[in-house]
């Protein structure tokens, strides 16, 4: 073979940026699928005033009726458009969610670094959160409202405080590994305060777990919603939701099957979306 | 210990019976056993000794940042005359990066990856405050051009990948002066680079220790790299200092056996063929249960009976001290290059035809080639100069 003469053809490399691992989960079919499951659901939800033509609390049609063009998705037991109600019930979890899990969140994140930090606290927070984590969710759900009366403050107070050891954990964890990175400890032998360390080095590297976890406690607060309606300590009965149709469904189960569905099939895309999500970020952020 | 001579300039730092302990399930690890050394203004002192003898221990116990189980259990280290162990986290903090400061070894794990260099720059400046934004930033620029990297005003706003490992080191380099730190301390600042960039980070190491007078300590476990940038070594054998001297004088004339089988053991360009390199057999003891007496004697082909049952003393002649019972009284150790114990064999260069570089072209039957490459040319697009 002779090496003929070729015109160098010149490849030019535009830098990636620093933030790739984050594009690269949000790229993967898995998160895409996810997204958009959740988006359609979300939209819906925020839309409802514009695309149903009924109060969810008009009790003015006929009970029980089956689908129909008027009621796509038929009627309730006290004669109240099913598609609003389901649509309503989507805007309640999307409440939930962006009030509770930012509290969590910020709660679990500070106390996660505090336990990093200090031994005594350590290990004080994370039995703390051994015990908290021990009650299942509707458990935590029942003393909250027995506490402060069911409804959507006891609903937002359980997924947040559900959520504090998660992210305590996974904060502490993620913290203590970056602790012990070199450029950490190099920061220290500069001289770097011990707030600044963790504000601005430590806390900005362990971003990634975090993430993961905020897809999932997405999907818990869909959850637990639902459970706490079910059980009738969430959302009060006249107000939509996803978990009290369903509960209110289920007497009806042998009439007309139709009236639980779509409750059920919002509730488990909704986690289902969500699941993915963090499944995917997962998988292009925190394993290497 | 005798009072050093009117001619030298007097300590910045001074270490005494340094002991730094790993309180592990296994039993204490002596990582650093009674270490005493001082480092002068404006010197550059060499501490070599090979893995695990306590180098990079020490330098943490330096800056008080041991991490846990370990602990500095004895000592003192006086910087500026003042006790660092003594200290509070704020007086700490306040010698950190300021007077004592600090080069890594992995330059690649050393930078936090997601943020600018100039930033991290400007931080190690700024950690001291008293400089407005702008201040700092003229002066990372002005760090980044002492320390060799091109484009400082540029490459402020790149991130860490976007550095090579040798760019990377002067970056360090750059963040341990940017407060002119009297000591800074490089712990193996070369061991992960390549050869070529090996000797660019000396040169600026040495650099800035002759212009600025910011005096060096450089833990390696290369002689070569002392030989070339020391004024004085410290050697180290399983967490103690067993001679220190004047580089000249350690390479001249070893008085601790380690130091000479270390040196008989270091290939040298300009050394005959038949100067066969000489192993060190065995290995260093387990730092859980030091055996009694010297630690080097079950591999010194010198010891005694003494040597096995009693810790040899710090012999103390001013410039030049050492631990061995065999020189203590001034004697000379056996020259044991020219002892036949034990020679590696150098074989002849085999000759084999013509050298693989000028191959000659595939006939029909050879296999097709798997990865051809032929000008090929990378370029990376920079943002142009604003």
């Amino acid at each position: 073979m002779k090496n003929q003469a070729h015109a160098p053809r010149v490849a030019t490399v535009r830098p990636s940026a620093p933030d790739s691992a984050l594009r690269r989960g949000l790229r993967r079919p898995r998160t895409l699928v996810g997204l958009v499951i959740v988006a359609v659901c979300v939209v819906l939800g925020l839309l409802a005033p514009v695309l149903s033509p009924y109060s969810p609390l008009d009790q003015s049609f006929g009970a029980l009726q089956r689908l129909s063009l008027a009621h796509p998705l038929g009627t309730d037991e006290l004669g109240r458009d099913l598609l609003a109600r389901v649509l309503y019930g989507i805007r309640v979890d999307v409440v939930v969610a962006v009030f509770a899990i930012p509290i969590g969140a910020l709660l679990g994140c500070s106390l996660g670094m505090l336990s990093a930090n200090d031994r005594w606290y350590g290990t004080l927070l994370q039995r703390t959160f051994d015990l908290m984590l021990a009650f299942t969710a509707l458990v935590m759900g029942m003393l909250i409202a027995a506490l402060v009366g069911s409804g959507m403050p006891a609903v937002i107070l359980t997924v947040a405080l559900v959520n504090v050891p998660l992210f305590g954990r996974i904060t502490r964890s993620a913290v203590m590994g970056q602790l012990s990175r070199d450029y950490a400890v190099a920061a220290q032998v500069l001289g770097v305060s011990r707030a600044r360390l963790m504000l601005r080095h430590i806390l900005p590297n362990s971003v990634d777990a975090l993430i993961v976890q905020a897809a999932l406690s997405f999907s818990m607060a869909v959850f637990i919603e639902g459970a706490m309606s079910f059980v009738g300590i969430g959302v009060r009965p006249p107000d939509p939701s996803l978990g009290s149709t369903l509960k209110a469904s289920i007497n009806f189960l042998g009439q007309v099957p139709a009236y639980s569905l779509a409750p059920m099939v919002v509730v488990t895309l909704l986690v289902l979306g969500f699941n993915l999500v963090s499944d995917g970020l997962n998988q292009a952020l925190l394993k290497r | 210990m005798t009072p050093s001579p009117a001619t030298t300039p007097e300590p910045v730092l001074q270490v005494r019976g340094l002991s730094t302990r790993f309180h592990t399930g296994r039993g204490t690890v002596r990582a650093v056993d009674d270490v005493s050394f001082d480092v002068r203004r404006g010197e550059t002192l060499g501490l070599v000794g090979e893995s695990g003898s306590g180098k990079s221990v020490t330098a943490m116990s330096l800056l008080n940042l041991v991490r846990k189980p370990g602990h500095v259990e004895a000592g003192e280290i006086r910087f500026r005359g003042r006790d660092i162990l003594a200290m509070s986290d704020r007086e700490l903090r306040g010698i950190r990066g300021n007077g004592l400061s600090m080069v890594f070894q992995d330059p690649m794990s050393s930078l936090n990856p997601i943020m600018r260099i100039g930033d991290q720059i400007v931080e190690a400046i700024h950690g001291k405050g008293r400089t407005t934004p702008s201040q700092a930033r003229e002066r990372a620029v002005r760090l980044m051009e002492l320390v060799g990297i091109p484009d400082p005003t540029l490459r402020l706003s790149d991130y860490p990948h976007r550095f090579s490992g040798g760019m990377r080191q002067r970056v360090m380099i750059a963040m341990a002066l940017a407060n002119e730190p009297d000591v800074i301390i490089a712990d193996e600042p070369t061991t992960a680079l390549d050869v070529t960039v090996q000797a660019q980070i000396l040169d600026i190491l040495g650099d800035i220790n002759r212009r600025l007078g910011t005096a060096i300590i450089l833990i390696t476990h290369n002689l070569g790299v002392v030989a070339r940038s020391c004024d004085r070594v410290a050697v180290m054998y399983a967490g103690r200092i067993v001679e220190q001297a004047r580089t000249a004088e350690l390479f001249a004339s070893p008085r601790h056996p380690y130091t000479q089988a270390l040196l008989a053991a270091t290939p040298r360009l300009l050394a005959s063929r038949s100067q066969a390199l000489m192993p060190i057999e065995g290995q260093p003891p387990n730092l859980i249960d030091v055996p009694p007496g010297c630690a080097f004697a079950p591999r010194c082909r010198f010891a005694d009976a003494t040597c096995r049952q009693q810790s040899p003393p710090t012999t103390d002649f001013g410039e030049r001290s050492f631990a061995c019972w065999r020189t203590a009284g001034g004697a000379a150790l056996p020259d044991i290059s020219r002892s036949s114990v034990r020679p590696l064999t150098v074989l002849p260069r085999t000759q084999t035809g013509p050298s693989s570089i000028a191959r000659p072209e595939p006939g029909p039957g050879d296999p097709p080639n798997l990865l051809e490459v032929r000008d090929l040319v990378v370029r990376f697009a920079m943002p142009s100069a604003a």
